[in-house]
């Protein structure tokens, strides 16, 4: 065996190390993109997952106190159903108008979201597109610095 | 004008095309006439890419509505630099300014004095199919100068977001990074097409190399300082797919760029060299298509796939290329490449630090994908986020951040470990002293102590090297300290250039780890003349008021603030209201001292006598930027210095050698 083929050898070995980190980071770490249809019907199965999921919000169900700072709001999905999100933060610019709420969080055992982070993007068409021409992290950023 | 616009684009294509036939034809049968006639053509193309270039200018500064490019980025009141700027606000402008660099490079090169190289037929080649691809997707698929079907009255005006000084520089430096990767890649394959297995290709391209590696390094740090600023989420890096895309070829040409270093003075890693650039070359591709595509970003689906489609499209062919010439090559590489003679020596610290930075790479492109991969294999789609790429690149940073501190003071070849022990005592030590002092001074956080020390320990080998160094000529030369210092610089810039920069890194890590490790966060709803308490801050609140200003409504919270006890005056963050934007961005207000930033913005409010703030302290993020320039001009210095006309000589030392054979 060269030289080469041991430092080879050991590197692969190190290669390994990281691929094992990574993997065993990575279930903990993720967040699973449901429709809110899916996650209200199995709620039980979804009960310990970090979930990711999105619909329109309902406007009269938006509840701000500003003094404890917590939101509460209703969102729901194309098939009409409707979901319970509890966070306890910042409430985003525009949550009066006609917007698509992204939320991350748990479901608990209420049926309540407790969302960790809750994100608005505009569903209108030319908005979008803009928004997308020039790239998408700037779209990202500009939900994600809302939510905080 | 119209005409002019598209014709200059359709002229493109066919010049690009002729310009490569040409090339390849008087490649085959040796005909200088016809290389020289594509040399006129890569001209033409410089020429008519800046006619197309200077066009849409025009039109952004005029605000021409008629075209769609320009009612869509623009409007009537927008300040002239971000008319002019809006050029990169979107796909068509992007894809012209990035073709017109292409043009420019391409243009250098074939007439730069190694025109009548050899290689150049082939490395223009593979930069005019760059160019044919770009021209044919601005042709096709988002032409800038595509008319509107009714003239508006006004545009629909630029994103207020972009609206900053950051979204001038940070698109345009980005592009400079991707494109010159071209070049690298270009001069990589025509050496393999070739057969030239020696270091001139890399050599020809360290320049290139280098200032496409400070353009991304550029671009990846104004990015994070334009989010820190105008976004108002308090961070600098978010671990957006997007961002990733920057970040993977800075990784990947990091690398390389270590790596060369071995090619050149050993003859070692050349299929590893060539396989980073290639990487490296297909990254910025690859960045591309998922900036356009919005593949992965699919909650926030706005994609128009065909643009991202047609990079992929690409990328294919030219990876088929590449991994075509490199396979049917590799028996000769193989032959012709060095082994490692020692496992304790800079060679194989260089290849540790070129696997730890290429595992980084894999890490993120892997985190990136895989909401894509989740999807494929189990049917649910799962996104990774910050937690993810902080848990696995934290452990991959640190290595990196010791193997700087280790790698300098390991010599070529065959380094001894008594010698290398001797050097490293008093660097290891000032990072062991550092971390028992944040001890002592009451800091918390183990990993973060850790990180900090390895800092201090990666910045004191750097110092004591230029000690030592200086020292040394001192003794040789009897100069005085400074002029030994000086000349010490001058003298090996390309290694002392990379020391500035790994210690602009060191500079930019205290900044990184203090922030992410003692960021102090509050979230208050605050009547009039209450106080938010923060760190060291005093914060009170002395209501809204509202006013215009170039049509735009504005609310600006008043807070006076002092900092252990002392006023340091009043602090205004702001929500502004865009006439042109249907969303209102948020103006931070940022108090900066020398070790943090007290971070205010104001999210909402109830009326003018109650609002809600969200205030940060974020300890040395100004570090960063400072690390930033300190790394732009270490790259500088290495850029100037370390000339290549040495290179020359010995090339032609070695073909009278090789004739002599």
């Amino acid at each position: 065996m060269s030289k080469n083929a041991k430092i080879i050898a050991g590197l692969v070995l190190a290669a390994v190390a990281l691929s094992i980190l990574m993997f065993t980071s990575m279930p903990s770490a993720g967040s699973k993109e449901l429709k809110i249809s899916e996650l209200v019907k199995n709620s039980a199965q979804y009960k310990d997952d970090y979930v990711m999921t999105q619909g329109l919000l309902n406007k009269d169900s938006v509840k701000w106190n500003a003094d404890k700072i917590e939101l509460q709001f209703e969102i729901y999905d194309e098939d009409n159903q409707t979901l319970s999100v509890f966070h306890n933060g910042i409430k985003p610019d525009n949550f009066s108008d006609d917007v698509i709420v992204i939320v991350e969080g748990f479901m608990n055992d209420k049926g309540v979201f407790e969302a960790e982070k809750v994100q608005t993007k505009c569903p209108s068409k030319y908005e979008g597109e803009d928004m997308e021409n020039y790239d998408p992290k700037t779209h990202q950023k500009v939900i994600e610095g809302k939510q905080e | 004008m119209y005409i002019i616009g598209n014709t200059a684009l359709y002229l493109g294509i066919a010049i690009a095309v002729y310009a490569l036939i040409a090339n390849l034809i008087g490649i085959k049968n040796k005909n200088n006439r016809l290389l020289e006639s594509a040399r006129g053509g890569v001209l033409s193309l410089v020429f008519v890419s800046s006619i197309a270039t200077f066009l849409l200018l025009y039109n952004l500064g005029t605000s021409q509505f008629q075209y769609e490019y320009v009612a869509a980025y623009t409007s009537k009141n927008l300040p002239l630099v971000y008319k002019l700027t809006a050029f990169w606000a979107g796909n068509a402008g992007s894809l012209l300014l990035w073709l017109f660099l292409l043009c420019i490079y391409a243009g250098f090169l074939v007439f730069s004095k190694e025109k009548r190289n050899p290689m150049m037929p082939y490395v223009s080649s593979i930069l005019l199919l760059n160019i044919l691809f770009f021209y044919l997707v601005l042709v096709f698929s988002s032409n800038p100068f595509k008319m509107t079907d009714i003239i508006p009255a006004d545009g629909k005006g630029l994103n207020p977001m972009l609206q900053h000084p950051g979204m001038i520089l940070h698109p345009v430096t980005l592009y400079l990074g991707y494109v010159g990767l071209a070049v690298p890649f270009a001069f990589a394959i025509a050496a393999l097409i070739l057969k030239r297995m020696d270091a001139e290709w890399i050599k020809l391209t360290r320049r290139w190399t280098l200032v496409a590696w400070l353009f991304l390094t550029l671009g990846n740090i104004i990015g994070g300082w334009w989010a820190y600023l105008e976004l108002g989420w308090g961070g600098y890096w978010a671990w957006d797919p997007v961002e990733n895309a920057s970040f993977l070829p800075w990784l990947t040409v990091s690398a390389f760029l270590h790596s060369v270093m071995i090619q050149e003075r050993k003859g070692m890693l050349k299929t590893w060299n060539i396989s980073l650039v290639i990487i490296s070359y297909a990254l910025s591709l690859f960045g591309t298509f998922l900036v356009r595509s919005g593949v992965l970003t699919s909650v926030h689906a706005f994609g128009d796939g065909n643009l991202g489609t047609y990079f992929l499209i690409f990328l294919a062919i030219m990876l088929s290329l590449s991994f075509y010439v490199v396979i049917t090559r590799y028996q000769l590489i193989k032959k012709e490449t060095n082994p490692i003679e020692s496992y304790f020596s800079k060679e194989s610290s260089f290849l540790l630090n070129n696997l730890i930075l290429v595992a980084g790479a894999f890490a993120v492109f892997w985190g990136s994908m895989y909401p894509l991969i989740s999807e494929a294999l189990t049917g649910t789609k799962v996104n990774v986020g910050p937690p993810y790429f902080n848990k696995v690149m934290a452990p991959i940073m640190l290595a990196l951040i010791v193997l700087m501190a280790i790698c300098p003071l390991i010599a070529w070849q065959k380094a001894t470990v008594e010698k290398f022990l001797k050097s490293v005592i008093w660097p290891l030590a000032a990072g062991v002293i550092s971390a028992i002092i944040l001890v002592v001074m009451g800091v918390k956080g183990i990993f973060a102590i850790i990180g900090l020390a390895a800092t201090v320990f990666m910045f004191a080998t750097h110092v004591k090297e230029y000690i030592d160094g200086t020292r040394a000529r001192r003794k040789a030369t009897k100069e005085n300290v400074l002029k030994a210092a000086y000349k010490l610089l001058t003298k090996n810039q390309r290694r002392y250039g990379g020391y500035i920069v790994h210690m602009g890194i060191a500079i930019i890590a205290i900044g990184v780890i203090s922030s992410h490790a003692y960021v102090q966060d509050v979230m208050k709803t605050v009547n009039l003349g209450e106080t938010i308490k923060i760190g060291h801050y005093e914060i009170t609140f002395q209501g809204l008021s509202e006013h215009q200003k170039n049509g735009n409504g504005i609310v600006v919270a008043k807070l006076d603030t002092t900092y252990k006890g002392k006023s340091i005056g009043t602090i205004k963050p702001e929500k502004i209201f865009y006439e042109t934007w249907p969303e209102p961005s948020t103006e931070v207000a940022i108090k900066t001292n020398w070790k943090e930033d007290l971070y205010i913005v104001l999210s909402s409010w109830e009326d003018k006598e109650k609002a809600t703030f969200q205030v940060k302290v974020n300890p040395f993020v100004s570090w960063i930027w400072t690390g930033g320039l300190i790394m732009v001009f270490g790259t500088a210095i290495a850029l100037i210095g370390g000339k290549t006309t040495s290179s020359r000589a010995l090339r032609l030392k070695q073909r009278s050698a090789k004739a002599g054979v």
